[in-house]
């Protein structure tokens, strides 16, 4: 069973978020201050973390710079009520893997653990397959089965980053941040548009639809039935 | 009994300082004239002795002593002296009971200590005197009272000293008036304060003549208080929108909740009434990340790590991230850059107020329209220019569309938080560059980049000092012009 440390110091989110990752099927340690997160960081070894940044005693960032410092490659969530561009770059840069701002959604809290602990490792593959897909990274083509599929740029983009994270649910912040680069939220909804233009392309009319929405958190592609 | 107030101020302790000097330069001025009559009028006697004894010396021997007694009989106000001795030291005649010890022969004027023989009898005092031997061996003295020049120096002197006592008093009593004065005025300014304080936004300060001091002062604080309460005004019209705007989806949410928890019956009700909800909610969540993204751009300054950005890219990107939208709307999506023009500015915050222009072009755009995006050059000046056939800006909403949360009632029915063009707004003056908003059948944005960026952060006070006070009527205009003549 995969094991996350959540360092919250306000209960009730925690038991909130406790009780929604235990339904998903995680084990929840709980601390509710810096110091006591570090401690049990250290003692219990989580598969990831996720940590509050403003926190008594100790902050979010100094728990996670001190893990860091010990060699712990633990991937941490960083959640925090600062949103402006400089927290989020700041967070990162102390050791922070993703960084999800206050308010959010459940989907976008799940999601994002879920690419946290299913990180793609570094590989020196060129090519990358994902069920009948097969993306060449080199050569820049992309083919479902014998069908060659002529992309976009950003499309490829797209494409290869939901191949890296398939059967994950993708959120389209993600996907914004990670595929645009977008430090903004845009007020039309790119990501669905774009999307749709993928889907038409990689899932055509005879084929199993590869790429699914995911009502109301993003999208998945899905390689097994 | 307490001192009055006035002679606590910083004017009438000038007063009393400028009395003070008033009475010290009096002062020196009545001793300088005294010792100049003085001298003078001493000198002046001296020429005459000098004078008298020439022409006594120059009279022959036997007549010498006549001209002697004549010389005295003509002083009618007893202040000549005249003495004739023979070579032995004897008295011939003169006034002159003997040679005034200590006076030196044939030397010049000098002050001596004599005995006269009046009628009544001997007097002895300090006079001028000259003494001369003539080629026979008499001795012929000459001397003059000087008293009288003394008494002419100390007239003189007195009315000086009369002339400085009103004088002083002048100084005080005018010091003691402006001070009073002053103090009336900084009264009246501080009641008007206390009320501006109180909440009265709309007081000003007193003010009669331009010329006046007090005056151009209270000119130029109404100039700033004109400022602030415009400020203050927008700042509490901003408050009242965000209420507004945030109030809309949470009412929304609120009545969905409170119905579904009494009306619905079924799981499936319940769930339709949370996602209702939760729609609320977000967009509500949307205009405070909408809000605090502006006051972050707004709050920040211009950054060390500006860089240079390729416009020629970024259009090309803007271009691929909006062309599908656009195609799914039946709107042609072109971009005209053909020179690789560069600017210097975070790339970041470019990249989103272009976004954000188009975004709001095809939002405005019916479909089968279309939109520009074109890179221009033009006088120096590199030009972002967005252009929509859509339902355009009219004039009058020229300046409100750059207000937060305005949205036409044009455009009622498009989804929209109406923060954009505030937000491109933020971002065009974070990089000094401007914003031009034109008419016309649909609407045209430009983003202007001068290429003197450079300069411009180096002379940008005076240019912004400038620039708001080209209305010659407004209140700043008036503050300035009372600055400057100052």
């Amino acid at each position: 069973m995969t094991r996350l440390l959540l360092i919250e110091d306000d209960s009730e989110t925690a038991e909130e978020i406790t009780a929604e990752l235990a339904d998903c099927g995680f084990e929840v340690e709980w601390a509710a201050n810096g110091i006591e997160g570090l401690d049990k960081a250290r003692s219990l070894r989580p598969d990831a973390m996720i940590v509050d940044r403003l926190l008594p005693g100790m902050d979010g960032l100094t728990v996670i710079e001190a893990l860091r410092k010990d060699q712990v490659r633990t991937p941490v969530l960083v959640l925090s009520a600062l949103g402006a561009v400089d927290d989020r770059v700041r967070g990162l840069r102390m050791g922070g893997d993703d960084y999800l701002t206050k308010p959010f959604a459940f989907v976008e809290l799940i999601a994002r653990i879920e690419a946290l602990l299913r990180r793609p490792v570094e590989s020196r593959e060129t090519t990358l397959r994902a069920g009948p897909l097969e993306l060449d990274l080199i050569a820049r083509t992309v083919k479902r089965g014998d069908r060659e599929i002529d992309l976009l740029p950003r499309e490829f983009r797209l494409l290869e980053y939901m191949m890296q994270r398939s059967d994950q649910v993708l959120t389209r912040a993600m996907l914004l941040e990670e595929v645009w680069n977008y430090k903004f939220v845009p007020a039309t909804n790119l990501v669905d548009v774009h999307m749709g233009r993928l889907r038409h392309k990689v899932d055509g009319p005879s084929d199993m639809p590869l790429i699914h929405n995911v009502r109301g958190a993003g999208f998945i592609l899905r390689t097994g039935p | 009994m307490r001192p009055p107030q006035f002679i606590h101020s910083t004017t009438f302790h000038w007063a009393l300082a400028v009395a003070g000097v008033l009475a010290i330069f009096v002062t020196t001025l009545f001793g300088f004239i005294y010792w100049k009559t003085d001298s003078y009028l001493i000198a002046r006697s001296d020429m005459v002795i000098a004078g008298e004894l020439n022409i006594i010396a120059a009279v022959p021997e036997e007549r010498r002593l006549y001209s002697v007694d004549q010389h005295l009989k003509e002083d009618s106000r007893n202040v000549q002296y005249a003495g004739l001795f023979d070579s032995d030291g004897r008295r011939v005649g003169g006034n002159l009971e003997q040679l005034p010890p200590g006076l030196k022969t044939d030397s010049s004027v000098q002050s001596v200590s004599i005995t006269r023989m009046l009628p009544t009898g001997k007097e002895t005092r300090v006079i001028r005197a000259i003494a001369r031997r003539t080629p026979s061996g008499q001795m012929v003295v000459i001397g003059r009272e000087v008293d009288e020049a003394r008494k002419i120096s100390h007239v003189v002197g007195l009315a000086l000293a009369l002339g400085l006592v009103p004088g002083f008093c002048l100084c005080l009593l005018a010091g003691a008036w402006l001070s009073m004065r002053a103090q009336g005025r900084v009264e009246e300014v501080n009641l008007r304060v206390q009320r501006i304080i109180a909440g009265d936004l709309r007081e000003r300060l007193p003010h009669r003549s331009v010329d006046e001091p007090f005056s151009k002062l209270a000119i130029i604080v109404n100039g700033m208080l004109d400022e602030m309460e415009t400020m203050i005004n927008a700042l509490a019209g901003v408050g009242n929108d965000i209420a507004h705007d945030l109030r809309t989806p949470l009412t929304r949410a609120r009545l969905a909740l409170e119905r579904g928890r009494t009306n619905a019956t079924t799981l499936e009700q319940l769930q339709g009434v949370v996602d209702r909800s939760i729609l609320g909610i977000d967009q509500a969540l949307t205009i405070v990340t909408a809000l605090l993204r502006l006051a972050e751009i707004e709050n920040s300054r211009r950054s060390a790590a500006f860089g240079c950005v390729a416009l020629h890219d970024m259009l090309g990107e803007v271009r691929d991230i909006y062309e599908p939208i656009a195609e799914n709307k039946d709107i042609a999506l072109r971009v005209a850059a053909t020179n690789n023009l560069t600017v210097r500015g975070d790339r970041d915050l470019l990249i989103e107020a272009i976004a954000n222009l188009i975004d709001n072009a095809i939002k405005f755009t019916p479909e089968g329209g279309r939109v520009d995006l074109e890179l221009l050059r033009v006088e120096g000046e590199t030009i972002v220019r967005v252009t929509d056939t859509g339902c355009g800006i009219s004039e009058q909403e020229r300046d409100a569309v750059q207000r937060r949360f305005y949205r036409s009632d044009k455009i009622r029915n498009t989804p929209g938080v109406g923060l954009g063009l505030n937000l491109v707004t933020a971002i065009v003056k974070l990089h000094d560059f401007r914003l031009a908003i034109f008419p016309g059948p649909g609407c045209r944005v430009e983003i202007i980049c001068p290429d003197t960026q450079e300069l411009k952060v180096s002379g940008k006070d005076t240019a912004s000092a400038r620039e708001p006070y080209a209305m010659a009527d407004s209140p700043k205009a008036a503050m300035v012009a009372a600055a400057k003549s100052i």
